[in-house]
C-alpha cells in the first residue's frame, strides 16, 4: 500500500498503543474511559444493532443483545507519534470472543471491580491469564471508601502476587491516570523480567 | 475464590453464539480475514491525497470513509462514527489502503515487551495534570 508515490499522506500518522479497561457490567468501565479521554468515549453498539437488525432475516434482534455488545473507547495524545486508546470491553463472558480482537497487541489491562459483586469480573481475570496479558485489578470506589478488605479480595481474586490490587475512583481523571501508571508499570517489571531471562537463558 | 478453581484451572469455552456475529459481513460480499491478520481496531487511519482525487470514482460504502478519514483517526472510530460493525469497517479499511486511499499505521505486534514503548507511554502519562 506504500509503494504508490500519489499515496503518501501530508504526514504520517502516530503509532497507536492500547490498554484494555475491563470488567463486569456496570463496574465504571465507561466511566473511567470518560474521566481521562480528549475525545467524548464512543461506542459501536448503535452500530451492532442496526447492522445486525437489517441483516437479520427475522429482523428482531432482542434488547439484550443490543446493550451487550457496546465497546467503549477513548483515547490519549502521549506526543506527536505515539497516541494511546483505551478500549472499554463487554463485560459478559458470553462475548468472550469479542476480546480477542480487542487485547491482542494491547499493553495490558485494567481489570475494574466493584466490591460488592466481585465474581462479575472473574471472566475478564480469566481471559487474561489465560493469553497473558499483564493486568492490574483496580477497586473502583464508587462511594470514596473501601467496602471489603484487599487481602480478603486477593484471596477471592486467586490472583499472583505479582498482579497489583489497587483502588481508585473512575470518576477522576488523576486517579484513572494513576491506575493506567499502575497497569504499565506491570508491564515494565514483566517485559523487563523476560528481558532478562533472555539474556540469561 | 474463583469457585472453578479449587478443581484445577478450566477455561472458558467461546459461546455457542458466536457465529451468529458474522452476518454483518454480507457487507463485504462475506469475506472475513483471518483474525490474526485482520487490521487492528487501534490501526490509525488517514486519507491519502490520491484517495481524495480518486473520490468520484470509488464504491458508495468507500465514500463516507475516505471523507471522514481526513482527520487521522483509529479503524475503531471509523466504525463508530459511521455506525458501522467493527468487522465491516476493518475489511472497507483494508480495501481502501490496498488501493491505495487511506495510509495506514499499524501497531507494534509485540508492544508489551517493548521498554522503550512502555517508558514513553509511562512518561506521557505522567504528563497529565
Amino acid at each position: 500500500m506504500g509503494s504508490k508515490a500519489s499515496a503518501e499522506p501530508a504526514r504520517r500518522p502516530p503509532r497507536p498503543v492500547k490498554i484494555v479497561i475491563a470488567g463486569g457490567f456496570g463496574v465504571g468501565k465507561t466511566t473511567t474511559v470518560g474521566a481521562i479521554s480528549e475525545i467524548r468515549p464512543l461506542t459501536t453498539e448503535a452500530a451492532m444493532t442496526s447492522v445486525a437488525a437489517a441483516m437479520d432475516d427475522a429482523a428482531d434482534v432482542p434488547a439484550k443483545t443490543r446493550t451487550t455488545v457496546a465497546l467503549d473507547f477513548g483515547c490519549i495524545t502521549i506526543d506527536e507519534t505515539l497516541k494511546l486508546y483505551l478500549f472499554g470491553t463487554p463485560g459478559q463472558d458470553r462475548f468472550d470472543f469479542m476480546w480477542h480482537d480487542i487485547s491482542r497487541g494491547a499493553l495490558g489491562a485494567l481489570v475494574i471491580v466493584d466490591a460488592r459483586r466481585v465474581d462479575a469480573c472473574y471472566p475478564a481475570v480469566d481471559y487474561f491469564e489465560r493469553i497473558g496479558l499483564p493486568f492490574v485489578v483496580g477497586v473502583n470506589l464508587f462511594n470514596g471508601h473501601l467496602d471489603v478488605d484487599l487481602t480478603e479480595l486477593r484471596w477471592a481474586l486467586a490472583v499472583g502476587d505479582e498482579v497489583p490490587l489497587i483502588t481508585f475512583d473512575a470518576r477522576e481523571k488523576l486517579s484513572v491516570r494513576d491506575a493506567l501508571l499502575a497497569v504499565l508499570r506491570r508491564t515494565r517489571e514483566r517485559a523487563r523480567a523476560r528481558a532478562a531471562e533472555h539474556a540469561t537463558g | 475464590m474463583r469457585p472453578y478453581l479449587r478443581d484445577g484451572p478450566m477455561v472458558p469455552a467461546l459461546p455457542a453464539d458466536a457465529a451468529s456475529l458474522l452476518r454483518p459481513y454480507l457487507q463485504t460480499s462475506g469475506r472475513v480475514e483471518a483474525a490474526d491478520d485482520e487490521l487492528e481496531i487501534e490501526a490509525q487511519v488517514v486519507t491519502s491525497a490520491y484517495g481524495l482525487n480518486s473520490f468520484g470514482r470509488l464504491a458508495f460504502e468507500h465514500r463516507d470513509i475516505v471523507a471522514l478519514c481526513a482527520t487521522t483517526m483509529s479503524v475503531a472510530e471509523v466504525a463508530a462514527r459511521l455506525a458501522l460493525h467493527i468487522g465491516v469497517a476493518k475489511v472497507l479499511v483494508a480495501d481502501l489502503a490496498a488501493l491505495g486511499c487511506l495510509v495506514v499505521e499499524r501497531p507494534d505486534p509485540e508492544p508489551a515487551d517493548d521498554l522503550d514503548m512502555i517508558e514513553r507511554v509511562i512518561r506521557g502519562l505522567e504528563g497529565i495534570r
